[in-house]
């Protein structure tokens, strides 16, 4: 017998003090009474006592000590070793979707669970336990603990995984193990079926339950008999029989179904449907099957548009629109809004509320709108925090020749791409001074800035034209067009490429060149920051359900939704996957167990005793 | 001893105690007691043939002309009898919180009490050693009584006693009354000699064995050294537990069952008394039911 904690063994120190605190106590007490005559003539009557009732005397002395041994062994905590009666344990657990498939309000993770939990309950104490996770990757949960209990509470932590799992990773890390000790109990617990394998011990968790899935959803706007309208199609797929299905479609997050039709689909076909809509456009798409099944997360699909994820709201404040309007939605994936200059002059704080852009022409604002991209065309005066300043307007008698810039800077190169640097002529133009080292000069006249972009002081992004489209060949020109473009492109660039994504794939998001983080909302909640620092940042989608994104820039936040959907062959209820072998001659050497539930016997045996005690004092003090 | 036993307040519970058993029984210990020889009384007792120089005015003529022999006509005698009232003085009837002492006193006093009610003589004796010293000789009416029975107030309990060496000795009568032994009985001495030669002097004899509450039912337990209060060298010296507890009960039924059956063996009572009974409960429990009290 050994002791987990043989410092409780200090409290045995109690046991001699006990004794001492007895002798020293154990006094007899002296008193005159009238007569000893009855007392010595008891002598006589008193019943001659077997011996070991000469403890009679020490009884109480006798409880505490025993008390006081017992507590301090039971503080100890023994444990009894049993040789060669425990085993090692190596668990690889299947954590792929497809565990997620219930049955009996259990998912097929919580019986594979049980499994093991039973295994480890029922085994000899002193077992060592392991447990291999194979979810996205392998992941070794526990290594080798031989406390039960904390085992059974790691196994329970266990979350599910929303990917396909591949094993051969996870068989490598269990050869590992199986060289390291070739008598280990390996069980791998699984929906798969899998081939018989050798010095695997295979558990299934499935049960042949009912799933129903939709895949493949898509949508366009070119179908040639209804051109410009939505169409949704995508797949049915009964997993283990016939079934007629209900599916609906639901629209930019409504909760009543724009769309509905029933389907008859036959076991392992693929049924394909279409919703030919009225709508020309959408936010968000939702197909669903109703028929309940046994893995819910695969009865949906959701595709956001990529076109409206990515397109940017604009504020216009002019007095006459009609020209930039029609050159934002040429150019640009634009949702303008028009305001006249008197309107915005009144509601200029309810105008910006939303918007990612705001452009002013032939108009200064009063307040530089703070969360959002700026253009100016025209200014006429200075405004605070624009980072520049309007000196006074240049007239000239005939038009004078515009310079574009020769600096050979990416930068420059960027902006200015596909410009074919025509001449451009200007009559008339506002004199600016540039306040922010950061501005970029694109055109000028006479040393003077007329296009010029850079960050403002709210560090949002700020382009502006010192001049008058009507004094001016530029606006006719193509150049202008694609110039404007560039400048939309480099402050509204595509974030994200695809909306709908399988859990497991990498979502790619496009850096934007004033972005200052990237967080990233996974559908359980849990945040992350991606990195900025490279052109695409990309991170591993790892959940089923709506990620959402939302980029900073300055104080303008743009936010897109993409959907991990659960990926096609963790769908499937019975799978076949090959044999999972480890290779080796199991050997048959076991580990020494150990009885380590003594503790509670002592505990109980120290509480026997005290009790005794006590009751035993207070007979005494009842026969006083 | 604190404050006086026998006081105005005690003596006023004796006459109430008189009246009571006055009202309630036949009598007290005979009265005027007739005795078991024929004497003069006025109450017919038996006949008996006339001898010759018989008294003849005794003999019944009724009977003669009815049977026409001499018979004569026995009554009973009526004597004055004399209680004697021995009391253990020693220092075991006095230590502690018994109170033994007292109760001896008030048992003496209200028999002492009752016999002079009943116009008989009454001698109190303190036994120290081995004498039985009188401190109150032939008392006889209430006068005498009132006028005496004060000086057991002053008595003081020391030393030993041993009861048969001082009541042999001692002048006990013959036949003419009740003799008392008032003692806690809780000795090796002999006691038995004295109890026999009162039965052989013919008296009625009553022992009374007093007893404290903690002597009747000790509470002491654990590591005890008793020493005897009088003689220190005498101790005891245990650790009290339930089985000495019964062994002490038992000691204490064998010390009683063997007073008792001296008693009984002699035609005499026994009565034990508790330190803390009442006078009254004594008197109208005890006694009454012992037929000592009639």
């Amino acid at each position: 017998m050994s002791f987990l904690y043989p410092l409780g063994l200090l409290g045995l120190i109690g046991v001699p003090i006990l004794i001492i605190i007895y002798i020293i106590k154990n006094k007899y007490t002296e008193s005159v009474i009238a007569s000893t005559y009855i007392w010595t003539l008891s002598e006589k009557f008193l019943k001659r006592r077997l011996p070991i009732n000469k403890f009679v005397g020490i009884i109480s002395l006798i409880l505490q000590i025993l008390a006081v041994i017992f507590i301090s062994v039971a503080v100890a905590h023994p444990v009894l070793t049993l040789p060669n009666s425990a085993n090692d344990y190596l668990f690889v657990l299947d954590g792929s979707g497809s565990m997620n498939i219930t049955r009996d309000d259990k998912t097929r993770l919580d019986f594979a669970k049980e499994e093991i939990a039973e295994i480890i309950e029922d085994s000899a104490n002193g077992s060592a336990y392991s447990l291999i996770f194979a979810g996205e990757t392998p992941n070794v949960i526990f290594d080798k603990i031989t406390d039960k209990d904390y085992a059974l509470l790691l196994l329970g932590k266990i979350a599910p995984a929303y990917t396909s799992a591949g094993f051969t990773d996870t068989l490598g890390a269990a050869q590992k193990y199986f060289n390291d000790n070739s008598s280990i109990l390996t069980y791998f617990v699984t929906d798969k079926e899998v081939e018989p394998s050798e010095n695997v011990q295979i558990i299934n968790v499935s049960g042949g339950e009912e799933n129903y899935a939709v895949t493949d959803v898509a949508y366009s706007f070119a179908n040639s008999d209804n051109f410009g309208k939505l169409t949704v199609t995508g797949s049915l797929v009964s997993y283990e029989s016939d079934a007629e299905l209900e599916i609906k479609l639901f629209l930019n997050g409504n909760a009543e179904p724009a769309y509905e039709q029933k389907a008859d689909v036959k076991k392992l076909q693929s049924a394909p449907f279409a919703f030919v809509c009225e709508e020309t456009n959408f936010e968000s798409l939702k197909v669903v099957i109703t028929n309940k099944d046994a893995l819910a997360m695969d009865n949906e699909a959701v595709v956001y548009n990529v076109e409206y994820e990515n397109s940017y709201k604009v504020l216009l404040v002019s007095d006459t629109p009609f020209f930039m309007t029609a050159l934002l939605q040429s150019v640009g994936n634009a949702s303008v809004k028009t305001v006249s200059t008197e309107t915005y002059s009144k509601t200029a704080e309810e105008a910006v509320k939303g918007r990612d852009l705001c452009i002013f022409d032939t108009y200064t604002p009063e307040v530089l709108p703070d969360k959002a991209a700026i253009w100016f065309i025209n200014p006429q005066q200075s405004v605070a925090k624009s980072g520049f300043t309007v000196q006074n307007e240049i007239e000239k008698t005939v038009g004078v020749k515009a310079d574009y810039t020769n600096s050979t800077k990416t930068i420059y190169k960027t902006l200015l791409r596909d410009v074919l640097k025509e001449d451009v002529y200007i009559k008339k133009y506002q004199k600016c001074r540039l306040d922010r080292k950061d501005f970029l000069t694109l055109v000028s006249c006479d040393d003077n800035p007329l296009i010029f972009t850079g960050t403002n002081e709210y560090r949002n992004r700020e382009v502006v034209f010192a001049f008058k489209l009507n004094d001016t060949n530029l606006a006719p020109v193509m150049d202008f067009i694609t110039l404007s473009r560039n400048l939309l492109d480099y402050m509204f660039p595509t974030v994200i490429d695809e909306s709908s994504y399988y859990s497991g794939e990498t979502l790619q998001v496009n850096v934007t060149a004033n972005c200052d983080s990237i967080r990233l909302e996974s559908p359980s909640g849990k945040i992350s920051y991606l990195d900025t620092s490279s052109a695409v940042s990309e991170v591993k989608l790892t959940e089923v359900g709506t990620y959402t994104v939302t980029l900073m820039s300055g104080e303008t936040a743009r936010v897109f939704r993409v959907y991990s959907a659960l990926p096609e062959e963790e769908r499937i209820p019975a799978v076949k996957s090959e044999a999972f072998s480890l290779v080796g001659e199991a050997g048959t050497e076991k580990r020494d167990g150990v009885y380590d539930d003594l503790m509670i016997l002592f505990i109980l045996l120290a509480l026997i005793f005290a009790a005794d005690w006590m009751v035993y004092c207070y007979e005494q003090y009842q026969l006083r | 001893m604190n404050g006086l036993i026998i006081n105005e307040e005690f003596l006023q519970q004796l006459e109430t105690l008189q009246t009571l058993v006055k009202n309630n029984v036949a009598g007290l210990f005979g009265g005027n007691h007739q005795t078991k020889n024929f004497g003069s009384s006025c109450e017919f007792a038996d006949y008996r043939d006339y001898i010759p120089g018989d008294d003849i005015t005794k003999i019944d003529w009724n009977a003669f002309a009815r049977f026409e022999k001499l018979y004569l006509k026995l009554f009973l005698d009526e004597r004055q009898r004399h209680t004697r009232i021995y009391i253990d003085a020693s220092r075991s009837m006095a230590y502690g919180k018994g109170k033994k002492d007292e109760q001896a006193l008030k048992i003496a006093a209200a028999l002492a009490y009752l016999s002079v009610c009943e116009m008989d003589k009454v001698s109190i004796y303190l036994i120290r050693g081995g004498v039985a010293d009188c401190i109150i000789s032939g008392m006889l009416g209430k006068d005498s009584y009132i006028g005496s029975i004060g000086k057991l107030n002053f008595v003081e309990f020391d030393g030993d006693a041993c009861i048969s060496d001082a009541i042999l000795p001692s002048a006990v009568g013959y036949g003419d009354g009740l003799s008392v032994i008032i003692s806690d009985f809780l000795t090796d001495n002999n006691f038995e000699d004295a109890v026999n030669f009162l039965a052989s002097k013919r008296r009625d004899i009553l022992c009374v064995q007093v007893l404290s509450k903690e002597e009747l039912n000790p509470k002491a337990r654990g590591k005890m050294h008793f020493f005897d209060s009088e003689n220190t060298e005498k101790y005891y010296r245990k650790n009290i537990n339930r089985d000495i507890m019964r062994a002490y009960k038992e000691a204490l039924e064998f010390v009683q069952s063997r007073i008792s059956s001296l008693c009984h063996s002699r035609g005499a009572d026994y009565m034990l008394v508790s330190a803390d009974d009442s006078v009254f409960e004594i008197f109208f429990n005890k006694l009454i039911n012992m037929g000592v009290v009639k």
